[in-house]
């Protein structure tokens, strides 16, 4: 007797595709939710702030005051406008009327005139991390700008830096935030999806029916997995000619290898759900545990916006455990990058491994309820 | 309060609590959650792996590499190959002091820019790093430096990441777990059977609506009340405002989403749907919350979509009051909005629910 008929297999997955095909709502979902949200956040996510409010507190009034000033107005981030109650500089920040303020004190321009180091005061809103680390970004061309302009017509700089952006040339943000995108959806609804068909069939006692056939754990555990595949596949299909179309995010590397991967990542997220099925046989549960397990790791760990390398140690090896890190990998890897097998080799086995992991659990948790 | 409506409440909330599976994921999870993310996230460019190619005897452009790494944002790329460095620096050939000398000092620097904005980052620090030692090392005479920002970061001076990330992550997770509590909540009855029962019983619309959000308002609260003394305990994050508004606004925060999955569970009409339902919600709702990235600056037509994000202005509302004590225009501006999105949820919940009774 065979381990596994692919007869019986695909005939539970026969069944799984009548469950869906009946519900139009889901069906509809799975196809057009990952086009939607990656279409509206692929326009509404940048990380650039503009138009951050600066106070300024001018108690100098000098020509170099005023030259500092125009530095940040001209930098084109910052809109400037004069504090309203100069005796309550931080009102300004607490009251959120503006997120920084600039203060330069009486003696400025003469120091700066004199080359003794004019130094004036920059108070940042340390609230809003986006915001903040924006600013501190934005400062260290600031200052150079504010030293040219200060020292009157620009000094011959013996060296200069020549930069080159490897990849992404223009710095488009989208195309970093796409690929991104569409693993964090894609990932998502593939743990939605699979996460409540166990626990539905045994909640509604269809369960007992379908093991009293002579199909077995692992047809089951199969048969359900597969129609998923091809739903999230078409999705995601849909997604790529969006952002390649519609974004112009270019796709540098090999299709055959992409395919490859984004098989064995929706392969992982579906077990992952099936899992949760599985351990908690019941739906409401199934839907916590996956929207809990889901939503927040994949959005906030899988290197989506928080860079992984920016993390302390422990959680740079902790994230391991989250295959849309490691498809965020390959994601952006085959579209910007061009990365070949080797350069990727590392996440491929991670994702092999953890699909070969979450479907033997899914399995053996499967099998423990089947014993009486 | 009357015998019935409080039967149904103790029932409402027997039934959440009894499992214990339940009562880890509503109470631990959220600490631990807290936890991880509070530790693990900063939105800082640090330990950018940098390659320096020069030859040998370049003096000069050994002290530039070296002021890369006395920076603190640079470290050495381990690997020699390309793939394991964040930026490479290119020495102009024959020697940097020679090239200066000659006026052709520019130094090359190659960035990985698959992530734009840490790109952009790298690049900056790299003007400054260069800047600063034109200015003290080699330059002629020694220009001293014509300005000096002084740059302070007001309510967290030591940049810490878990004071920024703390307050954000503390409204997702009850805005996540007060969702997934309540958006079900109908649909699980419907679909149960159980759902003609509760109509049948000799109860008031108004009551069984009450019956079914109040626990989840309570059990929102606890969590409230968990999460909030965790982080203050746990991250020290300060809590510089009134207690009394803190605890009003997550009340107000919490009716709001405990509203809106109710009416997602009224709505749905399986179990599958409605947890498809709080997907469509909370996914839109944390991505645009202003905590991940600036909802400042979106293109009008889509900003609009972040106004109708009630928790974009919890967490205003939460970073305002912990962080700075609570200015009073902000935090009655951010809680009317808050206040006036509950009472509408409250009151389509409650519309859709009667319609679903017909």
């Amino acid at each position: 007797m065979s381990l596994l008929d692919w007869r019986r297999t695909l005939s539970i997955s026969r069944k799984e595709v009548r469950h869906v095909r009946r519900d139009p709502f889901t069906l509809a979902l799975a196809l057009g939710l990952p086009v939607l949200l990656v279409t509206f956040f692929g326009f509404a996510i940048d990380f650039e702030v503009r138009d951050i409010g600066l106070s300024v507190h001018d108690q100098d009034d000098s020509r170099a005051s005023r030259q500092l000033a125009e530095v940040f107005s001209s930098s084109g981030f910052f809109r400037l406008q004069k504090a309203e109650d100069p005796g309550r500089l931080l009102r300004e920040l607490d009251s959120e009327r503006a997120s920084a303020v600039l203060v330069i004190e009486p003696g400025f321009g003469k120091d700066a005139g004199a080359g003794r180091g004019a130094s004036a005061q920059l108070i940042l809103d340390g609230a809003d991390n986006t915001r903040a680390s924006a600013m501190l970004g934005y400062l260290p061309g600031i200052t150079a700008a504010a030293q040219a302009r200060l020292l009157g017509s620009a000094p011959p700089q013996p060296a200069r830096l020549r930069t080159r952006f490897l990849y992404n040339p223009e710095l488009n943000s989208r195309w970093f935030v796409i690929p991104g995108l569409t693993v964090v959806v894609v990932g998502l609804l593939a743990i939605l999806l699979t996460a409540l068909t166990v626990a539905r069939e045994w909640e509604n006692g269809s369960m007992e029916l379908l093991l009293s056939t002579p199909v077995r754990p692992l047809e089951i555990i199969l048969g359900k997995l597969l129609p998923y595949v091809v739903l999230c596949f078409l999705g995601a299909g849909v997604v790529y000619l969006t952002a390649r179309l519609g974004f112009g995010v270019p796709f540098r590397g090999s299709h055959l290898l992409a395919v490859a991967a984004g098989a064995m990542f929706l392969l992982a997220c579906l077990s992952w759900g099936l899992l949760i099925s599985v351990a908690t046989r019941q739906q409401q549960l199934a839907m916590q545990l996956s929207l809990i397990s889901g939503l927040l790791p994949s959005l906030l760990l899988s290197g989506f916006v928080f860079p992984i390398e920016s993390m302390p140690p422990f959680f740079q090896y902790f994230t391991s455990i989250l295959p849309q890190k490691w498809f965020m990998i390959v994601a952006r890897g085959e579209f910007l990058k061009g990365a070949g097998v080797l350069d990727l080799a590392k996440p491929l086995l991670a994702l092999f491994v953890m699909d070969a992991v979450l479907i033997t659990a899914a399995l053996k948790r499967f099998k423990r309820d089947l014993e009486p | 309060m009357n015998r019935t409506l409080l039967a149904f409440l103790r029932k409402e909330l027997m039934q959440t609590l009894r499992d214990p599976r339940m009562r880890v994921i509503l109470f631990i999870m959220p600490v631990v959650q807290m936890t991880v993310f509070g530790l693990a996230l900063s939105t800082e460019v640090r330990d950018i792996r940098l390659r320096v190619l020069r030859e040998p005897g370049d003096s000069a452009m050994a002290r530039l590499e070296e002021r890369f790494y006395a920076s603190g944002w640079f470290v050495p790329a381990a690997g020699g190959g390309e793939t394991d460095s964040d930026a490479t620096l290119y020495a102009p050939p024959g020697g940097f002091r020679r090239a200066m000398e000659r006026g052709e000092g520019d130094v090359q620097l190659i960035v990985d820019a698959v992530n734009a904005a840490k790109a952009r980052a790298i690049e900056a620090y790299a003007n400054a790093i260069l800047a600063g030692f034109l200015r003290s090392g080699l330059g002629p005479g020694e220009p001293p430096p014509a300005i000096d920002l002084d740059v302070r970061v007001l309510y967290n001076p030591a940049m810490e990441s878990a004071v920024f990330m703390v307050p954000g992550v503390m409204s997702m997770i009850l805005c996540l777990v007060t969702i997934v509590l309540t958006s079900m909540s109908f649909a699980r009855e419907r679909e149960g059977g159980t759902f003609e029962t509760i109509v049948s019983a000799p109860l008031h619309d108004w009551e069984i609506i009450l019956g079914k959000t109040l626990p989840y308002i309570l059990l929102g609260l606890v969590d409230a009340a968990l999460v909030i003394t965790a982080g203050v305990l746990l991250f020290s994050v300060p809590l510089r405002g009134p207690l009394w508004i803190l605890a009003l606004s997550a009340f107000v925060f919490i009716i709001t989403t405990v509203s809106v999955g109710t009416l997602i569970s009224t709505i749905a009409d399986s179990q599958q749907q409605a947890m498809l339902g709080g997907f469509l919600f909370l996914f839109p709702a944390i991505l645009m919350s202003g905590i991940m990235f600036p909802v400042e600056n979106m293109p009008p037509a889509i900003a609009w979509v972040a106004h109708l994000d009630p928790l974009m202005y919890f967490v205003r509302l939460l970073r305002n009051v912990l962080l700075k004590g609570g200015d009073p225009w902000v935090v009655g501006s951010n809680l009317a909005v808050l206040a006036a999105m509950a009472c509408g949820a409250a009151a389509l919940a409650f519309k859709r629910f009667r319609q679903t009774l017909n």
